[in-house]
């Protein structure tokens, strides 16, 4: 699903990958573990298309990352930033964000299913029509983790999935996204249970 | 029609002593705008009478290819202005604020002075120079204001953005929540002022009209006229400004551009700025 070459990227004359490679099967589930500042974020950020400057070779699904195909290759993907201070007026604008773009309106959730990924995030379905900033961070996040897992994308990019939730909660919603057998989800985690639940641990 | 009273120099010197208000309340807030306020006035006392002098003698020659190359001189100043003003580069967005500018100003001029006030060559001076110059006056703020929010918006949001654009988003869909955003600031006050025109303001071309010695009710006309002709040129010159600069500041995956913004602002934003190693 995911193949680097020979990765090399420089922060202001700081190396942040050298000869870096890397390959993740279909369905694989990877923890990207190390302290910050090692590139966790950078090595998503760099599959989103975010990361312009890098030597090397990167294929998502066999199509090489370059400017020709990230139109394409976004369209793999779903994105979780670290970073949720995403600006909406209500939960509903934003959850149902995504599900407006012209290449997400065929995945529109059904009412089933958002039933079932709120019950398995334990949350209450009257958050929908909440303002944003009336809920919590914990909630936050895992409205758009649930909004990111409806995508139904091939490979799913997660930075710090579950940084501000609570320990039961966290071990539910970490359960919910690792059993999804057909989807490759990569995630930078400094969770202990989420690594020892993953397929491999990639530690930077 | 009773005679205009002509200002002598005398009277307008007189006149000058409003300004004191202004330097005094800066001056006793220290807030060090003295100095810029005097030399914006000297500038526009220099640049009110130069063009005073230029027009008494373009509108005696009224040459079509004369008229239009003080337009685009016009054009050209609206457009380095903007660029000033908003902080970006001038290399960079020369091309595409010049452009949008043009397209616009002829458009609405074409409209206004070809349909509605029929005039037999549009590019008579006493009408062509005048209403151009308040379309460009007008919407320069516009365009200032929508650029500032716009680029601004998505440095600031960039996860935002960046949200929309790997959950599946065009970069047209990605953007579109900032270009809501740069048309509401830049628009909110100008429908707001456009509301209450008439009942706390006179706008300023109809004062001048009727001091002039129009008949108010001629004078009105053009005032509508002019207003609505200003609102649809300003907004077709902010969207086409946004829409021509689009092409050059986003890099092959849609990324805003570091460079477009001129070096103040360099420090901070080369945080993000990665290089290929060696």
């Amino acid at each position: 699903m995911v193949k680097i070459n020979n990765l090399s990227i420089e922060f202001k004359s700081e190396v942040i990958f050298k000869k870096f490679s890397l390959e993740i099967r279909k369905g694989e589930k990877i923890a990207i573990s190390g302290k910050s500042g090692r590139g966790k974020s950078t090595l998503l950020n760099l599959l989103a298309g975010f990361i312009p400057d890098f030597s090397g070779e990167v294929f998502i699904d066999n199509i090489r990352l370059e400017p020709g195909n990230i139109g394409e290759i976004r369209g793999l993907i779903a994105w979780l930033p670290q970073d949720t201070s995403l600006n909406f007026d209500t939960v509903s604008d934003l959850f149902y964000a995504p599900f407006g773009f012209a290449k997400n309106k065929k995945d529109i959730p059904g009412k089933d299913e958002i039933s079932e990924i709120f019950k398995a995030f334990e949350l209450d379905e009257s958050l929908m029509s909440k303002g944003i900033k009336e809920i919590s961070g914990g909630q936050k996040q895992r409205i758009i983790l649930a909004s990111c897992m409806l995508l139904k994308k091939p490979l799913v990019l997660l930075d710090e999935p579950t940084s501000a939730l609570d320990e039961n909660i966290k071990e539910k919603v970490t359960d919910y996204i690792l059993d999804k057998k057909d989807i490759t989800v990569l995630a930078a985690t400094h969770d202990a249970y989420w690594v020892d639940n993953s397929d491999k641990e990639i530690k930077l | 029609m009773g005679k205009v009273i002509d200002i002598n120099y005398f009277e307008l010197f007189i006149g000058y002593a409003l300004l004191l208000i202004p330097v005094f309340v800066f001056w006793y807030y220290k807030t060090g705008l003295v100095k810029d306020t005097l030399f914006a006035s000297f500038r526009m006392t220099i640049q009110l009478l130069l063009v005073g002098v230029y027009l008494e003698y373009i509108f005696k020659l009224d040459s079509i290819w004369v008229n239009i190359a003080w337009v685009l001189v016009m054009a050209l100043i609206g457009a380095y202005t903007i660029i000033q003003r908003s902080g970006l580069r001038y290399k960079m967005f020369i091309v595409p604020i010049l452009l949008s500018g043009l397209i616009s100003i002829a458009v609405s001029d074409a409209y206004f002075l070809g349909f509605v006030v029929k005039l037999d060559n549009i590019f008579n001076a006493r009408y062509f120079i005048p209403v151009t110059g308040m379309l460009l006056g007008n919407t320069i703020k516009n365009v200032v204001i929508s650029l500032n929010a716009y680029y601004k918006r998505i440095d600031d949001q960039q996860t935002m953005y960046r949200w929309y654009l790997a959950n599946g988003a065009s970069r047209e869909e990605a953007l579109l929540p900032f270009m809501r955003h740069a048309l509401r600031i830049a628009f909110n006050p100008l429908i707001a002022t456009t509301a209450i025109m008439g009942l706390i303001s006179l706008p300023g071309m109809m004062t001048g009209q009727i001091l002039g010695g129009s008949n108010p009710n001629v004078a009105v006309k053009y005032q509508i006229m002019l207003l609505i002709t200003i609102f649809s040129s300003a907004i077709l010159n902010v969207v086409l400004a946004i829409y021509f600069s689009n092409k050059i500041s986003f890099d092959g995956y849609s990324n805003l551009k570091k460079d477009i913004f001129r070096p103040k602002k360099e420090l901070a934003l080369s945080r993000d700025k990665l290089t290929i190693s060696r």
